[in-house]
Order: C-alpha cells, then structure tokens, then sequence
C-alpha cells in the first residue's frame, strides 16, 4: 500500500488498520529514507491540536534517547503523543509520566516485586492459573483464544499481585479494555472520551474501596505495599494511589495479552519454529518468548519531550518539541538484526527494545512478562499440542495511533483434551 | 578500571550477569554484587558492553 515515503502517516487511523507486513514495510522505508520523520498531531476530542511530532524509527535513536532522560523526558505533556489534559492527568499521570527523582521514587515502592526472585515465589502461582485458564477451554476443542487464554490469564494475575478480589475482574477488564483500546467503538461506543474518563473514575474508586480493605486486612499484595508506602516523607494520596493502580493493572494485562495472542499466530504461521520450540522447551523457551516480544512489539511507542534544544542523528530539535519511539521498528532495524523480518525462534543476540530502551522507564514488568508468556506456551504445547490459529488475529480498529497493538480476537482449533483440575 | 553498581537503581535485569557471570552476582534476594571489582584490561570490552546495556542504567565504569 505505502509506495513512496511521502504516503506514510502515522498519525492517520487507517495506516493502523493495514496488514501487519504492510505496516512493517512502510516502517522499513521510513528507517531508509526518513529514519526521523515529522508528522502532524492527530485530534484528541475538543483539546487544541499540538505542535507535532517526530517519529524515531533506527534502533540507534531510540537508544539515544532513552539512556538520556535529562534532554528527552517524561514529565513534559505525557508519554503519549497527544498531551495529556488536566482532567486525564489526574488518573492516568503515574510515574511513567514523571522524570526522576519523583519517578525512581514511586516505581521503588514496587520494583523489587518484580524481580525474577520476587517472582519465583509466585511462580506456582502463575503455572496453577495457567492450568486453571487452560481448564476451562481445553475439552471445547475451538475457541476465541484471545477470550479464552491471552485475556483471562495475564488478569488473574495482576489482580491476584494486586490483591483485587476476583469478583471484580470483569470491571478491571472492562476499564482496562476502555483505557488501553485505542477509541476501538466495540470498547468505548461514540463517546471514546467519556467512556475512558469513566474508566479511569472506576478504577480509582476500586482502588480506594480495596484500600480501605486492605488498610484493616494488609496481605502480602501490591496494594498493602502502595498504602503503606511513604515517598518524600508522605503516604500516597488517594489520587495517586488510584494514578498508580491504574497503570500496573493497564500495563500488566493488555500488553501480555496481546504478546500472547500474536505469539500465537506467528507459531501458526510459522510451523518449522513451532516445530524447533516443541521439540526443546527447556532449550527453546527463553529465546522464543524474547523473539515474540520482539516480533510483536506490543507497545507500539512512547513519547518523549525535549527539555531543551538537542541534535539527533544530525536533526536539530528544539526545547518543547516531541518524539515518539516506535519500538517494533526500531527491533526490526536492519543495522542491528539480521534478516530482521524473519520470526526466528532461537535468534541470538536478540537485544530487542519491545521493553524500551535502557533507561530509568524500561518496562517494570518485563520478568513478570517473561514468566508468562513462557509458563503459558509451555503448558499449552503440554497439554493441547495441536493447538492452531484459523485464519489471523482480528486487530483492534483504533481512532487514531494505539498505545498497543491489541488483538480483539483470535479463533484456534485442537484435540479436545480433558481437564486437569486446579483451583 | 572500576565497576560499581548503584543498588537504588537496579531491577535485577540480569544482563549484566548474562556477560560476565563471573564479574556480576545476583543473590538470592536478587541484589546484584560486583564479585570482582576491577577486572584485567581484557575484560573492559565486555565492561562496556554490560554498562551500555543495563536496561536501568545502573552500572558505572571509572578509569
């Protein structure tokens, strides 16, 4: 579709709507010819349009600019393209949108309980609900696998780190369908800002609800250790304690969600890796799941504002102008992989940036992300080894460029195969 | 050269360790150690490497 450099527009909804591969193709022609591209501002509701932005599609430009904070920040606007208005900021400006020292202090509350050691103690946890999910599809025999693994897995676990009761799964799964949907009609109607306003107010008032609980019941869970959490000699205010749940449970469900619904399809589409990964999971396991999160990027970009005028890769850039890190590019940039564009499931190096670049906001999940994604495909070649993607994952219809590159929907085929009971 | 780690910054990425096993320990309560401080000049490359990489940034090399 995209012939020539001067037809690419990010910014516009439909080029998110292309084919996967046409997309890619017009990112590789941007890494060629126009590696920082600038584009206009797409519409946010009724806010006045910004300024622009600049689009980094080389490996080397992202690099650059996540290991420098101090010139390419947060704090400025948002991390998302459009800035975000007072009114959003007020659920959604956690620290992913703040600059250190504030930020290092907020994502210290929690990041040792990512650690891969931290983890391992809930890794029984994580291999039972993966049982549990896999128990409660494997005797249909086809299904959605999007509505039957990718989404309810990576949720019943965020929420059980949370300490969010399982009777409020659906309303975190809507919200977060909501916030993380891209304005797609089937999540947020004809009102996309509005609903996602109102997701944002649900989830707060859960968070507060469940705060409340947990201040009389303190468990072993992320939200004890948010309300006892003390930053700059304070406790977290009820708005930043809702700012921050927020962000742990949008970014620790959509994101593994969609790595596991494309993971799926590119094992589909690809029967030779599938093959090599089925035949050695002890060998296989570690470099398979880098390479689906390398394939699949699922968080498409972040954006950063510079704090002051800066040369890029010989672009000059001014103080208060934006750029937008487009990941699955950037792992896809021929200068440092080889053959970039093949799924290769043993690829080594692999230093993908689907986690971000080096840098104080390299994705706090992304151990959480590895232990699923590999406990899940694991226990699904165990027990369902025939299990196949019929025809290609169904893509989210965004408004405008989405934060992720979700999967709505994902129909699969297997050999009935009985349950193993769990929980 | 010197190698030393800020403990306030690491997440225990286990980069590090990927390159040089030998130069970088993580405990069993995932705190990263430097086992060996000040590598010989053969090793500095590898040094390099592992500062670049650190996904937090939270390696420092000093001559």
């Amino acid at each position: 579709m995209s012939t020539g450099v001067d037809d690419i527009n990010l910014t516009d909804p439909a080029f998110w709507t292309q084919p996967l591969e046409d997309r890619q193709a017009a990112f590789a022609t941007l890494r060629r010819e126009r590696p920082i591209a600038f584009f206009e501002e797409p519409l946010f509701g009724d806010a006045p349009v910004g300024p622009g932005y600049y689009a980094l599609t080389r490996y080397d430009d992202v690099v650059e600019v996540s290991r420098n904070p101090d010139v390419y920040c947060s704090g400025m606007g948002s991390t998302s393209v459009t800035d975000m208005p007072p009114e959003a900021a007020e659920f959604f400006g956690s620290f992913i949108t703040m600059d250190d020292p504030r930020h290092a202090r907020l994502r210290g509350i929690v990041s040792r309980r990512f650690t891969p050691k931290q983890l391992s103690k809930v890794m029984d946890d994580v291999a039972h609900i993966a049982d549990e999910v896999i128990d409660d599809m494997c005797e249909k025999g086809e299904t959605d696998f999007v509505a039957d693994i990718a989404q309810p897995f990576p949720l019943l676990i965020i929420c059980d780190m949370m300490g969010i009761p399982r009777s409020e799964y659906q309303t975190v799964l809507d919200a977060t369908n909501k916030i993380l949907g891209g304005g797609d009609a089937e999540f947020v109607g004809d009102d996309p800002i509005t609903e996602i306003f109102g997701a944002g107010m649900t989830l707060t008032q859960l968070v507060n609800e469940l705060a409340d609980f947990k201040r009389k019941n303190p468990g072993d869970d992320l939200t004890t250790a948010l309300i006892n959490a003390e930053v700059d000699d304070d406790v977290l205010t009820p708005q930043e304690l809702g700012a921050f749940f927020i962000l742990l449970a949008v970014a620790g469900n959509d994101t593994t969600r969609t790595a596991l619904s494309h993971g799926m399809h590119y094992l589909t589409q690809h029967p030779d890796q599938r093959q090599i990964w089925q035949d050695d999971l002890d060998g296989v396991t570690g470099s398979a799941v880098e390479e689906i999160v390398r394939f699949a990027a699922p968080v498409v970009y972040m954006r950063r504002t510079l704090t002051r005028d800066a040369v890029l890769s010989g672009t000059e850039l001014k103080a208060g102008e934006k750029v937008v890190m487009f990941y699955g590019s950037a792992s896809r940039d021929e200068s440092v992989f080889e053959d970039p564009d093949r799924f290769d499931v043993r690829r080594s190096p692999n230093n993908h940036l689907g986690f971000g670049g080096p840098g104080p906001h390299f994705c706090l999940g992304a151990h959480l992300a590895r232990r699923e994604l590999s406990v899940m495909f694991r226990r699904l070649f165990e027990r369902l080894p025939d299990l196949t993607a019929v025809g290609s994952p169904e893509l989210l219809d965004p408004m405008s460029m989405p934060l992720v590159t979700g999967v709505k929907r994902l129909p699969v085929t297997f050999t009935p195969s009985a349950r193993i009971g769990g929980r | 050269m010197r190698v030393s780690v800020d403990p306030d910054r690491c997440e225990a990425h286990g980069v590090c360790t990927g390159i040089a096993p030998d130069v970088f320990e993580l405990d069993d309560d995932d705190v990263l150690h430097v086992v060996l401080a000040e590598p010989p000049a053969e090793r500095w490359g590898e040094m390099r490497d592992a500062a670049m990489r650190c996904p937090k940034q939270a390696i420092t090399l000093s001559e």
